[in-house]
């Protein structure tokens, strides 16, 4: 620490042994303050405090809650999808329902075929009656109009399973 | 020329980390240096926010709030600037956040209820005591915004010069001297109200 007149001649500089003098002398803080008031409040600086508890225990309770926030953290990590990963979802949503609506557009204009189709299938899997014996049916055999047309026969028989 | 070449070598000793390498270090996701960091830095952050906050108890939460603060935003730190601006810039924005926050009545109540001394008290010769000067400075500072404190403490409490000051807070260097400017008035004012002992060194300067 500088002497006293020393720094009682230096009251204005900022030097930091001017300063350190300054927090450390009573007499000189007196004799400063009288002569630059300004000196009043600059005479409880420069002390370094320590937080209650000391130095360790406030570290330990820094790292402490660091490490519960990386334990949280990486739960999180775990959970939730990164912005990246979301983001890509996204787009492959948006492909799927743009690809989607092409596709549906698409068949839109041929919406007549795969409706005569539908229509077929269920005849298609009918069993095709070749011989049919009852006695008390009554068979009406419509005439056909040429060689290539199918034959159409009407059974009436009250016996005939419904869904024949 | 191998006895000299020996002696250039640093010794595990000196070689101590300064804060540009524990960062880095950190960024590796090295909880260690990061808690080297937080021993190394505690007094700084504590005092800071001791005096702008005025409670030790709050003081601690605070600078708690901030080296969590750091350990989030570690990746943000520019190694351009020095550590401790970036370090007091979350400092001051928390402590400041927080004294916005929180300036209850309550604590404006409690500081109205220092008894003012009589004038009789104050003509007589004051010696003006070092232990008192903190009681002095709580009071008086009551009356200054958080940013006008922040910038007081840090100019003349912690000897930093208005341009950190300014690098600190992201504003103009003349901004800072007008904080600094208005804060001594105000600080006047309130002496002259609340301790007329210590408000007549001013007076008898002017």
């Amino acid at each position: 620490m500088i002497a006293c007149q020393s720094f009682r001649a230096n009251l204005q500089s900022r030097e930091p042994e001017v300063l350190e003098h300054l927090r450390k002398c009573d007499a000189c803080l007196d004799f400063a303050v009288r002569k630059d008031p300004d000196l009043f409040f600059r005479a409880i600086g420069g002390e370094e405090l320590v937080p209650p508890g000391g130095i360790d225990a406030f570290a330990a309770d820094v790292m402490a809650q660091v490490r519960l926030r990386q334990a949280e953290g990486s739960v999180a990590r775990r959970f939730l999808v990164p912005p990246r990963r979301l983001a890509a979802a996204a787009a492959l949503i948006v492909a799927v329902g743009i690809s989607a609506l092409v596709y549906d557009g698409g068949r839109r204009t041929v919406a007549v075929r795969p409706v005569s189709v539908a229509t077929f299938k269920p005849l298609t899997t009918k069993p095709v009656v070749e011989t049919y014996q009852s006695p008390n049916a009554t068979i009406v055999e419509v005439p056909s109009e040429g060689k290539g047309e199918a034959q159409v026969v009407m059974i009436f028989d009250d016996s005939l399973p419904a869904d024949l | 020329m191998a006895a000299e070449l020996r002696l250039m070598i640093p010794t595990n000793e000196s070689v101590e980390p300064d804060d540009r390498q524990l960062v880095r270090t950190i960024r590796n996701g090295d909880a260690e240096a990061f808690e080297q960091l937080v021993r190394r830095k505690t007094s700084k952050v504590f005092s800071l926010c001791y005096r702008i906050i005025g409670n030790a108890e709050d003081a601690k939460d605070i600078s708690q709030l901030v080296f969590l603060k750091l350990w989030e935003n570690i990746d943000k730190y520019d190694p351009a600037y020095a550590f401790d601006t970036w370090l007091y810039r979350m400092v001051t924005n928390v402590a400041i956040d927080f004294m916005r926050n929180k300036q209850s009545r309550e604590n404006a109540v409690n500081s109205n209820l220092r008894l003012v001394k009589t004038s009789s008290d104050a003509e007589q010769g004051v010696i003006v005591q070092r232990k008192e000067i903190d009681n002095v400075f709580n009071v008086v500072s009551s009356v200054l915004s958080p940013k006008q404190k922040a910038i007081f403490i840090m100019r003349e409490m912690d000897d930093l010069a208005s341009a950190e000051i300014a690098r600190i807070l992201g504003c103009r260097e003349s901004t800072v001297r007008n904080h600094l400017f208005n804060a001594r008035k105000l600080m006047q004012q309130q002496l002259k109200k609340r301790f007329p002992e210590y408000s007549r060194l001013w007076e008898e300067r002017a």
